[in-house]
C-alpha cells in the first residue's frame, strides 16, 4: 500500500522548482540568489520579524532517535507552572519580544491539552501574538485553542520519507506518519490561521524531503486559501543524545533551499532559527528570509535563569544578545520588527467564525 | 487651488505614502517630509507602544503638516478590522480609518465581502472610512453608497510593482463615482503614478515603491513630482489620440456635401 495521499505523491509545476535543487542545476547559486533577493524585497521590503521560543516543558512520551528530549534520554524532565510562565515572559518582554513560540514535547500527562491551553491563554495576555509547537491534535482541540489567543502552529513533518520515518520515530504516539502529516490540515479546519511547516535537514535525501515540503504547501495553499503559510529550514545541531545526522546539509545546499522556495513560492514567510551561525543569518537575512528567532534559550525556563548548565533540545549558534543581533540588521539596512500583530486579530479564522 | 477633498479634509498633496517596508524608521520619516504628502497611513500592528523604537505611529506624530490615518492591515476578517479601527481611533486620535482586509496572507488580495460589511460599520460609526479594494466597480459604488470618503482599488496586487494592470476598470470606477478615487498597491514607478492621475484619479497610495527603492527620500520625492504633473495634465485636457484611419473613398459620399 502506497502511505502518501495522491497530493503528495505527484505534483504540477515543479520542473522549474525540481531544477532549482537538482545536484546538475542549470542555475548558479549567486543567479538564484539575485532572483530572491529582488522578490524578498518587493514582496517584504527591508523589514525582518522576530519571535523567540519558550520552552514549555521537555516532558516527553516519543522515542524520535534525533531529539534531545526524546523519552529515553537521561535529562531531566521539567515543566513550568504558570506563575513561572509569567516571569519566563516578563523576562522576555523586557528583551523587547512580543511575539512567542510555545513549545512542549509529544503529549504527556505532565504536559497535556489543558495545560497547553492554559498557558496559551497566559501567554495571550502578555504578548501580541502566539503560536504553538506542540503535539498534534484534534480539530475541536485546535479550536479551543485558537479561541485561547493561539495564532499559528508550527509542525514538522521531520522527514516525508515513509521508511526513514518509521526507523527514526521508534516509539510513541508520532510514529504514525499519516496522523503527523494531516495535522496541518486539522489545524486549519479549527480555525488555526498560521502553520509552519519543515523538514529536519540531515534526517533523508534533502532534495526530495524538499519536494514534498513544496507538494505539501502547495496542497494546504489551495485546500484552505486563507492560510497563512511558513516554511522552517532546522538543520541537525549538536544535542543531547549526539545524533550524527546521515544526509548532512551544507550551507551552499541550505541556501539554494532557501531561494528555491522564495521563488516557487513568493509569498510564503521563510524562517530561519538560532541553530544557524551568526554568519549564515547575517547573510540571508534580505535575501530570502523574513522571520528569525533571537535570544533563544532552548531550556526550559531558560530565561528568567539565564545561568542554568542544562543543555536543550538543540544547541543555539547564534547566541548574539538582541541588541547585537538588531545591530547586524541594522548594518544591512533592514529593520527588525518586533511587533507586527493586533490582539484584535487574534481569533479563530473565519472559516471557523462561519461555521 | 486644485485640493483633493475627503470627507471635511483638504489636502494640496494627492500623494499619499504607506509607512512599512522601510530599513529603519528615521528612512520613513526622511521619505514621508520629502515627498511633502500630507496623508500617511501606518498600520496597527506597527504601533508599538511599549517599545519607542519599533514603534511607526509615535516618530510620524513629529512631523507637522500630517494627517495620519491608521489601517487594519492583518485583519482577516470585518469584525477583526472594525475592532481594530475602534483601537486605532482611540490611540491615533484620527477619525480616518483604512479598512485593509486580506484574509489570504499569501497574495494580500482584499476580501470584497468582509471590507463592504466593515466599512458599512464603522461608516455608521462616524469613521472616515476609505476602503482598500478590489477594482470593481459595482463594489466601488456600494461602498459609496454605505458611506465611504473615498475607495481604494488596487492597481495591482501589493508589492508586485505590476502597475495599473486594473486600468480599464479603474477607469469605470473613476468615471461613475462621486467619492475621490484613490489608486492603492502596485506602483512601481512615478510614470506610472502620473499615468495614474492622467487617467483622472484623485491621488495615489504607494509605499513598496518608495520603502525598497535605492534612496526612498528621493524616490518620494520623485513620486511626488509625477503625482503633481500627471494631476495638472489631467486638469488641463490631455488631447486625445489620433490615429482614427480616414477611409480612402468616404464611406459618406453618398450623403454629398454638408451644408
Amino acid at each position: 500500500m502506497n502511505p502518501l495521499p495522491e497530493w503528495l505523491s505527484a505534483g504540477h509545476d515543479e520542473t522549474r522548482f525540481r531544477a532549482m535543487l537538482s545536484p546538475d542545476s542549470p542555475y548558479t547559486l549567486e543567479q538564484l540568489a539575485g532572483e530572491s533577493k529582488a522578490i524578498t524585497l518587493r514582496r517584504f521590503g527591508r523589514t525582518m520579524s522576530l519571535y523567540a521560543p519558550l520552552y514549555l516543558s521537555n516532558h516527553c512520551s516519543s522515542g524520535c532517535a534525533y531529539c534531545g528530549f526524546a523519552s529515553d534520554r537521561k535529562t531531566p524532565r521539567r515543566r513550568l507552572e504558570q506563575e513561572e510562565i509569567r516571569k519566563e515572559l516578563g523576562a522576555m518582554k523586557r528583551l523587547g519580544i512580543s511575539d512567542v513560540l510555545l513549545l512542549t514535547g509529544e503529549r504527556t500527562k505532565a504536559a497535556n491539552f489543558d495545560y497547553l491551553r492554559t498557558s496559551v491563554a497566559t501567554a495571550a495576555a502578555d504578548m501580541q501574538r502566539v503560536t504553538v509547537e506542540a503535539f498534534p491534535m484534534s480539530v475541536s482541540e485546535y479550536r479551543e485553542l485558537a479561541e485561547a489567543g493561539c495564532t499559528g502552529i508550527t509542525i514538522y513533518q521531520e522527514t516525508y520519507d515513509p521508511l526513514r520515518y518509521a526507523e527514526l520515530h521508534r516509539w510513541g504516539p508520532k510514529k504514525d506518519f499519516r496522523e503527523r502529516l494531516e495535522t496541518p490540515s486539522r489545524a486549519l479546519e479549527g480555525g488555526i490561521k498560521t502553520v509552519g511547516l519543515g523538514v529536519l535537514l540531515g534526517l533523508a535525501d534533502p532534495q526530495e524531503d524538499a519536494l514534498m515540503l513544496y507538494r505539501h504547501l502547495r496542497y494546504l495553499g489551495k485546500t484552505y486559501w486563507r492560510a497563512g503559510l511558513s516554511v522552517s529550514f532546522p538543520r541537525i545541531r549538536p544535542q543531547t543524545g549526539s545524533y550524527e545526522p546521515p544526509f548532512p546539509v551544507s550551507d551552499h545546499l541550505l541556501a539554494r533551499m532557501i531561494f528555491a522556495f522564495r521563488i516557487a513560492l513568493p509569498d510564503v514567510e521563510l524562517v530561519l532559527s538560532t541553530r544557524e551561525s551568526p554568519a549564515f543569518r547575517d547573510g540571508m537575512a534580505g535575501i530570502g528570509v523574513t522571520r528569525m528567532s533571537i535570544a533563544s534559550r532552548t531550556t526550559v525556563g531558560g530565561y528568567h535563569d539565564a545561568e542554568s548548565s542544562d543543555r536543550g533540545q538543540f544547541d543555539v549558534f547564534d547566541d548574539r544578545t538582541v541588541e547585537a543581533f538588531c545591530n547586524a540588521l541594522r548594518d544591512k539596512n533592514i529593520e527588525p520588527v518586533f511587533k507586527n500583530w493586533e490582539h484584535a486579530y487574534n481569533g479563530p479564522s473565519h472559516m471557523e467564525a462561519e461555521k | 487651488m486644485d485640493s483633493l477633498h475627503i470627507g471635511s479634509y483638504t489636502f494640496s498633496s494627492r500623494l499619499i505614502l504607506g509607512t512599512g517596508k522601510f530599513s529603519s524608521s528615521s528612512v520613513m520619516l526622511e521619505a514621508v517630509k520629502a515627498s511633502g504628502t500630507q496623508l500617511v497611513t501606518v498600520a496597527l500592528r506597527r504601533f508599538n507602544r511599549e517599545q519607542p523604537g519599533d514603534d511607526l505611529f509615535t516618530p510620524l506624530t513629529s512631523i507637522p503638516g500630517i494627517t495620519l490615518m491608521p489601517n487594519t492591515s492583518g485583519a482577516s476578517t470585518a469584525a477583526e478590522a472594525v475592532q481594530a479601527a475602534r483601537i486605532a481611533r482611540e490611540l491615533s486620535g484620527s477619525p480616518f480609518i483604512k479598512v485593509e482586509i486580506h484574509p489570504n496572507p499569501q497574495h494580500l488580495m482584499p476580501d470584497p465581502i468582509e471590507t463592504y460589511e466593515a466599512s458599512k460599520i464603522l461608516a455608521k460609526e462616524g469613521f472616515l472610512v476609505m476602503p482598500y479594494i478590489p477594482a470593481d466597480p459595482v463594489l466601488a459604488k456600494r461602498l459609496e453608497e454605505a458611506g465611504c470618503v473615498s475607495v481604494m482599488p488596487l492597481g495591482s496586487a501589493i508589492g508586485s510593482g505590476q502597475g495599473l494592470a486594473t486600468a480599464e476598470m479603474l477607469k469605470i470606477i473613476i468615471r461613475e463615482s462621486t467619492i475621490p478615487v484613490i489608486v492603492d498597491a502596485g506602483l512601481r514607478s512615478p510614470s506610472e503614478a502620473a499615468l495614474a492621475m492622467e487617467m483622472g484619479c484623485d491621488a495615489v497610495l504607494v509605499n513598496s515603491a518608495v520603502a525598497v527603492a535605492g534612496n526612498p527620500p528621493v524616490m518620494a520625492e520623485a513620486f511626488a513630482e509625477a503625482v503633481a504633473a500627471g494631476r495638472k495634465a489631467f486638469a488641463a485636457g490631455i488631447m486625445e489620440k489620433s490615429g482614427i484611419a480616414v477611409a480612402t473613398s468616404p464611406l459618406t459620399s453618398f450623403l454629398g456635401t454638408e451644408a
